[in-house]
Parts: C-alpha cells; sequence; structure tokens
C-alpha cells in the first residue's frame, strides 16, 4: 500500500463480554491539502478531481466554493445547476459502487463489479457533455454549453441500474413503509437480501446511539476553527462545542416518512441507516431527472478569479458534507484545509464508536461491526480488531 | 477522501495490469475501464488497488504526481 493510500483500523476493546471501547486510528492525511499552498486557484481546481478522482466532483466542485466565496464571485444560477447535476451524478454512482463493491461481503457472496463498469465513464461523459472545455470546476464558473443528446444518455442507462440492483424502483420501495416491508421481507436483489438478514437477525437496531445531525450549512464555527487549526488537529478531530456530529444519508435524510419512522422504531441503528441510503438515492435520481429537463448553455463565460479573500466551500457528497477552506492572496492560495465527512462519522467519539459501544461479543461481532461501517460508508478501507482487556 | 495516486502501467496480461507509482508495483484488473489503454498510459486505481477505476491523461497524472511528491518530501505522508 503506498502511503497516500489510507485507512481507518477500529479496536474493539471487550470487557465482561462487552465492547467497552472503541478505537479508531486513521492514517488519512488530513494536512496533505496545506501543500496547495502557493497555488494559481484555478490549477487547484484543476488538480483536486485527480487527486481524490473516487469524489473528485465534489471535491472540485467545494474548492470552487471556497474560492467564489474567497472573492465574493456569485455563479449563475445555470452554473449552480449544472454543477448541481454533475454532483447528484457523483452522489448516485458513489453509493451504487460501494453497494455492489461491498455489500456482497457482507452477505459472505463475491462481488460481481461487471454492472459498475458504466458508472465512472456516465461521471466523465457528463462533465463533457455541460462543459467541452473541461471547465467545470473553474471558478466563477466555465463555458457552459449542453449537448442534449450526449446528456440525454446520462441517466437512462444509470437508472436501469438502479432498477438491476434494488430489484425494482427505489423510489417506490421507499415511498411507503408498507412498500420498504414487503421488499425487505420478499423483494429480491442484494440489498433486499441484505436487509432481510438484518431484520432477521433482529439487528435493525443495532449501533443506535444519539445522534447529533449535521445542520445543512455545516458547523455554525467551521470557519473559525479551521483558521485557527494550524495543528491540523480539527480536520483530524473535529467537533462541535464539543460534540462529534453525524453527517451523510441518515443526517440528511431523517425526516424523509420513511426513515423518520425507522428512527422511532428503532433508534439510528442499520435499518434507518440503510433505509436512508435507499431515500437519498431515491431523492437524487428524481432531483438529477428533474435538472437534466432544464439545463441550457449560457452565452457569457465569466471572468478570470484573482484577488484575494477567505473563503468556505460546502458540498453535500455522496458520504457527508465536504468543506474546504481557503485562503487567497493576490490571487494565489495561501492555505488549503479540507475536512472530509468520513472525520465526523468515524471520529473516535462519533456515530460509529458510539453504536459499537456496549454491544455484545459473540461470535457475529465483527459482522456487525462491519455492517454499522457499511452503512456509514467510509471513504478509505476499514478493518476491525478486537482487544480482550481482562 | 481517499487520495488517488496515478499509477504508470508497466506491463499488460489477460485483462490485468501491472502498475507502477512511487517504486511500488502492484497487479490490477482492467476490467472496469471502458477506455483501451496500453503500457505507458497513467490509470487511477480504486480503494484498495483491486482494480482500475479510471485512465488518465499525463499531463494530468505528472501534475497530481509532482504534488504527491511534495507531499512525501514534506513528511505529511
Amino acid at each position: 500500500m503506498l502511503p497516500f493510500e489510507a485507512g481507518l483500523t477500529v479496536t474493539l476493546g471487550l470487557r465482561d463480554s462487552k465492547v467497552t471501547d472503541v478505537a479508531i486510528v486513521s492514517t488519512r492525511l488530513v494536512q496533505a491539502s496545506r501543500l496547495l499552498a502557493g497555488r494559481d486557484p484555478v490549477q487547484v481546481t484543476t488538480l483536486l478531481p485527480t487527486l481524490y478522482a473516487l469524489c473528485g466532483t465534489a471535491q472540485a466542485l467545494a474548492g470552487a466554493a471556497a474560492v467564489e466565496d474567497a472573492l465574493g464571485l456569485l455563479p449563475s444560477p445555470l452554473q449552480r445547476m449544472a454543477r448541481r447535476f454533475l454532483l447528484l451524478l457523483e452522489i448516485l454512482t458513489e453509493h451504487s459502487f460501494s453497494i455492489l463493491r461491498d455489500w456482497p461481503a457482507l452477505l459472505d457472496e463475491s462481488p460481481d463489479l461487471s454492472p459498475a463498469r458504466l458508472l465512472r465513464p456516465l461521471v466523465h461523459n457528463a462533465r463533457r457533455s455541460l462543459y467541452p472545455d473541461g471547465d467545470w470546476a473553474r471558478p466563477g464558473g466555465g463555458r457552459l454549453e449542453v449537448d442534449a443528446v450526449a446528456l440525454g444518455m446520462i441517466l437512462p442507462p444509470l437508472k436501469a441500474l438502479l432498477a438491476h440492483i434494488f430489484a425494482g424502483s427505489v423510489d417506490q420501495i421507499v415511498d411507503s413503509p408498507s412498500l420498504f416491508d414487503t421488499w425487505c421481507e420478499h423483494g429480491d436483489g442484494l440489498p433486499a437480501r441484505l436487509l432481510r438478514r438484518v431484520r432477521q437477525s433482529g439487528l435493525g437496531g443495532f449501533g443506535a446511539a444519539a445522534s447529533h445531525f449535521m445542520p445543512a450549512e455545516g458547523p455554525a464555527d467551521v470557519g473559525e476553527r479551521l483558521a485557527a487549526d494550524d495543528g491540523g488537529r480539527y480536520l483530524a478531530r473535529p467537533d462541535y462545542h464539543g460534540r462529534v456530529l453525524e453527517t451523510g444519508s441518515l443526517s440528511r435524510q431523517h425526516a424523509h416518512p420513511l426513515v423518520a419512522g425507522l428512527l422511532a422504531q428503532y433508534g439510528s441503528g442499520l435499518l434507518p441507516r440503510f433505509a436512508a441510503r435507499m431515500a437519498e438515492i431515491a431523492a437524487a435520481l428524481q432531483e438529477a431527472e428533474d435538472l437534466v429537463q432544464d439545463l441550457s448553455a449560457e452565452a457569457v463565460p465569466p471572468p478570470s478569479p484573482g484577488g484575494s479573500g477567505i473563503g468556505l466551500g460546502r458540498v453535500d457528497a455522496a458520504r457527508g458534507l465536504l468543506i474546504h477552506g481557503v485562503t487567497l492572496k493576490e490571487g494565489r492560495v495561501s492555505t488549503y484545509k479540507i475536512l472530509a465527512p468520513t472525520e465526523w462519522n468515524f471520529h473516535p467519539a462519533g456515530p460509529l464508536a458510539a453504536g459499537l459501544t456496549g454491544a455484545r461479543d459473540d461470535d457475529g461481532l465483527i459482522w456487525r461491526a462491519r455492517l454499522l461501517a457499511a452503512a456509514l460508508d467510509p471513504c478509505v478501507a476499514c478493518r476491525f480488531e478486537v482487544a480482550q482487556y481482562a | 477522501m481517499c487520495m488517488a495516486v496515478p499509477s504508470r502501467i508497466v506491463a499488460m496480461e489477460n485483462g490485468s495490469a501491472t502498475v507502477e507509482a512511487f517504486g511500488a508495483l502492484r497487479t490490477t484488473s482492467l476490467m472496469l475501464l471502458d477506455e483501451q489503454v496500453q503500457v505507458g498510459d497513467y490509470v487511477i486505481l480504486g480503494a484498495g488497488g483491486n482494480f482500475a477505476a479510471e485512465k488518465v491523461e499525463p499531463e494530468r497524472a505528472l501534475e497530481a504526481l509532482a504534488y504527491l511528491t511534495e507531499i512525501l518530501a514534506s513528511g505529511q505522508a
């Protein structure tokens, strides 16, 4: 493994047949973005999708938003719509891919990744169909042209793949508790079989703990905390007034009728978490289908950025809220910081740790822990160990 | 926020490739690529390195590798 390809190691401390403490060690390079200092902001937003290729749309758009905030640039409504479409597409492809890659192992099955072959080309084709010059993340906005034919070929295969994954229409499955219940009980396909196993194992509420959901705009103090964080402690282990917030599907979808009902029944356990992922997929697909009707070209390319300022860029990425903080001085990046959702969700005092503390120690402990990690969906590999205390 | 390391293909055989980055050689599946690749091309690997996720243009790959080299030199990695 190369030093850049980090991971999470979760150690479950056992005493009296229970998990009494959860230690999470991350080797993620949370301070690497410091080295973006000195670069031109356009160069940074061009570099970000390659550096963070697996969530490259969210990273680059968070970077563009931070630079725009610093310079007082307001991208046009059309630019915002086109960016939102690209982001929704990444959310859909990332969720699809993580289900195809990670969920089979939770049922002791081998993954079949062949359906995933279409996912990344869709992301690239969508970028090209909207921004032929490749400047989709340019601060202020790129040259927006719409290739309607190419754009029209993005969502249908993705919708078909999702129907294949869920063996049905995900928006209908999450439309009512009774439909969701029937699908869990009798549905075909990997997600239905996984949720059926969760229910049959009595694990719908496994991992439930007190939840502190991330506000839509992020922590109110994030700007000051990032600015003061010279040592990187906040980036590695963020908090809001001492509390570790949860971000991601459950945080964003907790008011969805199906998810709210499951939360009331199970707390923030596995079943509401997986249902929230499905609700998020359904909502993203619907929004993308609505947006694609309204995307159109923009006649005047916006001006190039330049100047000085401090800015924040917030993007709701597939795994939660992604925040970039930038300081610009005379058109160059002076400081650059990235706060990623995994730092909240896999914080040593975050929802994974809280959900595993108190879990019963038996043969299925690691499997249950892996289920909870999969429901929270880290952006890097996560492995579990146990430590037996006397 | 998994950082992606552009890796250069040094050999190909039966749908797999041997790729090199920072002196490390790895074998990776090409099954998820929709573009044709050849020896000398750069690809980005998915999490865990088991498969190539996408082909990257050489100039983008070299720019990213230069940045990653700076990270290594700084002691951040």
